[in-house]
């Protein structure tokens, strides 16, 4: 079932919504930026910060568009993070699991494509984002508590990889 | 003619985007996102608070960073557009000074924040007044307009700075009042470093 987009604009403030969720435009060089700084920060858990908060704040997005669409499939309510994922611009994933975990691959990714244009390969991985999105995404899906599921990248388009690919354990 | 900024605002306010069939949005020479405003401003709040008081004056300084970067290249990329081109460029009678109110009709335009220019000395200074910006609904303390900070640096070196990509960090954006911290309105002060 394709995600329904409905933008919208408040004619005073011009603040954009997709789907009643205040949402910004910014570019690779922002994101890439934000994922440095917290590779900077890892002595006070900065990889950490972004993932919790790309969860929390992800699974409010789903959680929402599952609740207006009477979605009740596992399925379905997985492909909201799917198609939402590629809809923000942040890339194209594959995903496969069920309630005890799975793994997500990524053919395109807007933050390993834009870490690369910016800097070049990457010796390790660096797609905190995805991890928490994903981990969202999962817990979305089948109706888990935030933090439920861990998501560890083992292949990464920024360090080399053709695809990056994401394991999701429960936790 | 000089730049009409509600004829400006209306026509670029009405651009959305979205991924195309790769799940990207290659626009204005970089991959463009979409993101909610929830989050970007619950990182800023939490990863400022984790900081420890040695380190905060760094995060401070990366999140605008960020800010600018993006501002730096994908500002180039907005003035030189198509869209900029066919709505802002025919009104550009000021050159410099009329394409940086083009560039805060496009800030307004695209949610970034409702500002404009109230002072500008050609080179030298300017200083933007935002009345509504998503920064401000954001917790935590103190002025927070680290993306106005970072966009405004970044448009005042894209105007006067060496031609891009020689002009970066010629000149700095302090915050001196904001929405968040209880004021009526944000402001940024341009000046050179």
């Amino acid at each position: 079932m394709p995600l329904r987009l409905d933008f919208t604009l408040d004619p005073e403030t011009y603040r954009h919504y997709l789907n009643g969720h205040l949402v910004v435009m910014h570019s690779h060089h922002y994101l890439a930026l934000i994922t440095r700084l917290v590779e900077d920060l890892k002595d006070m858990g900065g990889p950490e910060i972004l993932r919790d908060v790309v969860e929390e704040t992800m699974r409010a997005v789903f959680d929402d568009y599952i609740q207006k669409n009477s979605l009740s499939s596992a399925q379905d309510k997985c492909n909201v993070g799917r198609e939402y994922y590629s809809v923000f611009g942040l890339g194209k994933m594959i995903v496969t699991g069920d309630e005890n975990g799975g793994e997500v691959r990524l053919l395109r990714s807007h933050l390993d494509e834009g870490w690369l244009k910016k800097w070049g390969s990457n010796a390790v991985p660096v797609n905190h984002f995805t991890c928490g999105f994903v981990a969202a995404m999962f817990g979305a899906a089948f109706n888990k508590p935030v933090k439920t599921y861990k998501v560890t990248e083992v292949a990464s388009i920024a360090a080399g990889s053709t695809e990056s690919k994401f394991v999701v354990k429960t936790s | 003619m000089t730049v009409m900024r509600d004829t400006v605002v209306k026509s670029l306010a009405k651009i959305t985007v979205q991924g195309d069939e790769n799940g990207l949005i290659p626009e204005y020479e970089v991959l463009v996102n979409l993101l909610p405003v929830s989050l970007l401003n619950t990182f800023a709040e939490r990863i400022m608070a984790a900081a420890p008081p040695d380190k905060k004056a760094q995060v401070e300084e990366g999140l605008v960073r960020a800010a600018y970067e993006c501002g730096y290249h994908t500002g180039c990329g907005i003035i030189t557009s198509e869209i900029f081109n066919d709505v802002v460029m025919p009104m550009v009678t000021e050159g410099e000074k009329d394409i940086l109110r083009g560039a805060y009709a496009a800030f307004t335009a695209w949610g970034w924040a409702k500002s404009g220019i109230v002072q500008l000395k050609e080179g030298e200074r300017m200083v933007i007044r935002a009345f509504d910006y998503y920064e401000a609904d954001g917790g935590g303390e103190g002025l927070r307009g680290y993306t106005l900070r970072g966009l405004s640096q970044a448009f005042f070196d894209l105007a006067y700075a060496d031609p891009y990509p020689d002009g970066m960090d010629t000149h700095v954006c302090h915050q001196t009042k904001g929405i968040e911290a209880g004021d009526p309105y944000g402001e940024f002060i341009v000046v050179r470093k």
